[in-house]
């Protein structure tokens, strides 16, 4: 066999192979061009105009939008709501995880058991944990005041202003066992000698979790803290279903302490019609992502730990 | 009572003082167990409200102070949560939609986790890069301007959306069949390309049937994720066409326009026991897709 033959048919193969790739990978590529970048695309467009969602008479409004936004005193409340929003969730959210991970990482029966009643509320139904919730955040017959007056705490009105945020945190909070099995996995994956090491060096358990389990498990927590941050940033449905109203998902009845920044811009194209600025909005805060995305990338490579890269990334 | 002793550091490399700290670990295990009951019972509490909700008449809802349990069980509730509202017919588009959706994201994922766990082609790494930055990207910010603009051209009270959905796999789904597809041995794929086998063969032949457990994982995910969404329905379809979710939070009201408590709890019930049923015989193919998702780093 010939060199030259060798080579040839090789580089057939690869065109072959490359053509392949682009096969199997064409219902991601087409749908990342229709679902994801058309779209977005789309909002950046009538971000630019005056476009209301129906009449036909709209025009170009330049920049207008983006200024005017930074001058609305209710889109900067709400942002500064969401970040507070976030300042207050994202930390428990986070140490709350790792806490029931640690209590669960031991050698305990019913360990499964526990681990199952912890994580199941994070793939329950947002519709299902709102109507849950609300049954316990009634203000006359949940069993929250309930448990309130037998320590005798008057009645609180958890659905409406300023009380709904807190019932917006624990509506939230009840789905961090999500992040704790993420948590218990790093756990596990911690090597035992590393432990066993310190503590033969005399570290007491508090010095082995600060000094050694933590920082071998910084990359996950690091991760956690920033999908929590996008996660809290585009919080929408929840204060929408939560709202004590007859209507359910009508944002004009969500508490203003719940009107965070998606509800605002929720609020922006479905109640006031008002599809430019809205977009403008949208586009502020698909920014805001895109900032917190290349960071985490261009950081990536301090902590990402790519366990089967070599091969396939070739 | 051995299993305390078992803990961190296994027996073997135990130092000598740890023959003194057996009593304390015992007394801790006590407390680690009083902790999780606690933390159970706030974890479990709103299911058992909801059960307990649903079980009682309207005027027992309403007493103060409110029974715990209620007096005489009210089964009638769920019989009247399946027959107020047209439950069956929101029951059947919401497993439709989920079902329908949940398996063409799972074969299109697989296909393009293949392609770039196992093919070569130009721009694969960048278009990587993408895969993994959209998961980064909201739902809500594509879903909106998708509404818009599916409005505009007629996809809107449809189920297409769900279907394009589908087809267009899921970054995060990609992901974990990327990775899983990524750790077969590649002696397999040569033997079978040696023997003259195709890409489309061995992808089909070969990898699909290996990767079952990653396949269900992505199945009940997918399934799950579309059963519990409220938000797509809610704008995408009329209230006729929509799913179980839309029609139980917000159809549930008295002839005087306020919320029927106990009928809703019922109907809510209903709704999240298939969920819970799946998750109590898939659990590990739900924690192993979280898990998958938040190790990648």
């Amino acid at each position: 066999m010939t060199t030259k033959g060798t080579r040839r048919r090789r580089k057939g193969w690869q065109r072959y192979s490359s053509r392949t790739f682009y096969l199997f990978a064409s219902p991601w590529l087409l749908g990342f061009a229709l679902l994801t970048a058309l779209p977005l695309g789309y909002a950046l467009a009538i971000s630019f105009t005056n476009f209301d969602g129906r009449s036909p008479r709209w025009r170009w409004v330049g920049l207008r939008n983006y200024t005017e936004l930074f001058d609305d005193a209710d889109v900067l409340a709400s942002m500064v709501r969401t970040l507070a929003f976030t300042a207050i969730a994202v930390p428990i959210m986070v140490a709350g995880g790792l806490g029931l991970a640690v209590l669960l990482n031991q050698r305990l029966k019913a360990v499964g058991l526990f681990r199952a009643i912890f994580f199941l509320p994070s793939v329950v139904p947002m519709v299902a944990a709102a109507i849950m919730w609300k049954l316990i955040f009634n203000r006359d017959v949940g069993i929250l005041n309930e448990i309130l007056d037998v320590i005798s705490i008057p009645p609180v009105t958890w659905l409406v202003d300023p009380n709904a945020f807190y019932a917006l945190v624990i509506l939230i909070l009840w789905g961090l066992g999500g992040g704790m099995v993420i948590m218990l996995a790093a756990l596990q994956g911690v090597p035992a000698e590393l432990e066993e090491a310190a503590i033969i060096d005399g570290a007491n358990r508090w010095q082995v979790f600060r000094n050694v389990t933590v920082p071998m498990i910084s990359p996950v927590i690091f991760f956690q803290v920033v999908t929590g941050v996008i996660f809290t940033f585009q919080i929408v449905i929840q204060p929408l279903l939560l709202s004590q109203t007859r209507e359910v998902g009508q944002v004009t009845h969500v508490p203003e302490s719940t009107h965070l920044f998606m509800v605002q811009v929720y609020e922006e194209y479905f109640a006031n019609n008002r599809y430019g600025y809205a977009s403008a909005m949208l586009w502020v805060f698909f920014l805001v992502i895109l900032v917190v995305t290349l960071i985490v990338l261009r950081s990536s490579r301090l902590w990402v730990h790519y366990e089967v890269d070599s091969e396939a990334d070739r | 009572m051995t299993q305390t002793t078992a803990a961190t550091p296994p027996a073997v490399s135990t130092p000598p003082t740890a023959r003194r700290r057996r009593p304390r670990r015992r007394g801790n295990a006590a407390r680690t167990y009083l902790i999780l009951m606690a933390l159970a019972v706030l974890f479990a509490g709103p299911f058992v409200w909801l059960v307990l909700a649903a079980l009682k008449t309207k005027a027992e809802w309403v007493t103060i102070p409110a029974n715990i349990l209620p007096e005489d069980p009210q089964w009638g509730n769920f019989t009247q949560a399946l027959t107020e509202i047209n439950f069956l017919a929101y029951l059947g588009n919401s497993a439709f939609l989920s079902f329908v959706f949940a398996t063409l994201v799972t074969l299109s994922s697989a296909a393009v986790g293949f392609a770039f766990a196992r093919l070569r082609g130009r721009g694969k790494r960048p278009l990587f890069v993408l895969v993994l930055s959209t998961m980064m990207l909201p739902q809500i910010l594509t879903l909106i301007p998708t509404y818009v603009l599916f409005a505009r051209v007629g996809l809107v009270n449809t189920y297409w959306p769900w279907v394009m959905w589908g087809l267009a796999a899921s970054p995060f789904l990609v992901f974990l069949f990327r990775q899983f597809f990524a750790a077969i041995p590649a002696s397999l794929e040569e033997a079978a390309i040696i023997d003259g086998c195709g890409y489309g063969r061995i992808f089909v032949q070969i990898f699909l049937p290996l990767s079952r457990p990653v396949l269900l994982t992505s199945f009940v995910l997918s399934f799950t994720w579309t059963w519990g969404d409220w938000i797509a329905p809610a704008l995408f379809l009329d209230p006729d066409q929509t799913t179980l979710s839309v029609a139980i939070a917000s159809l549930y009201v008295d002839p005087h326009g306020n919320p029927d408590a106990t009928v809703q709890a019922a109907a809510a019930t209903l709704y999240v026991v298939p969920v819970l049923v799946i998750f109590l015989f898939a659990q590990r193919y739900f924690i192993r897709g979280v898990v998958s998702s938040g190790l990648k780093g």
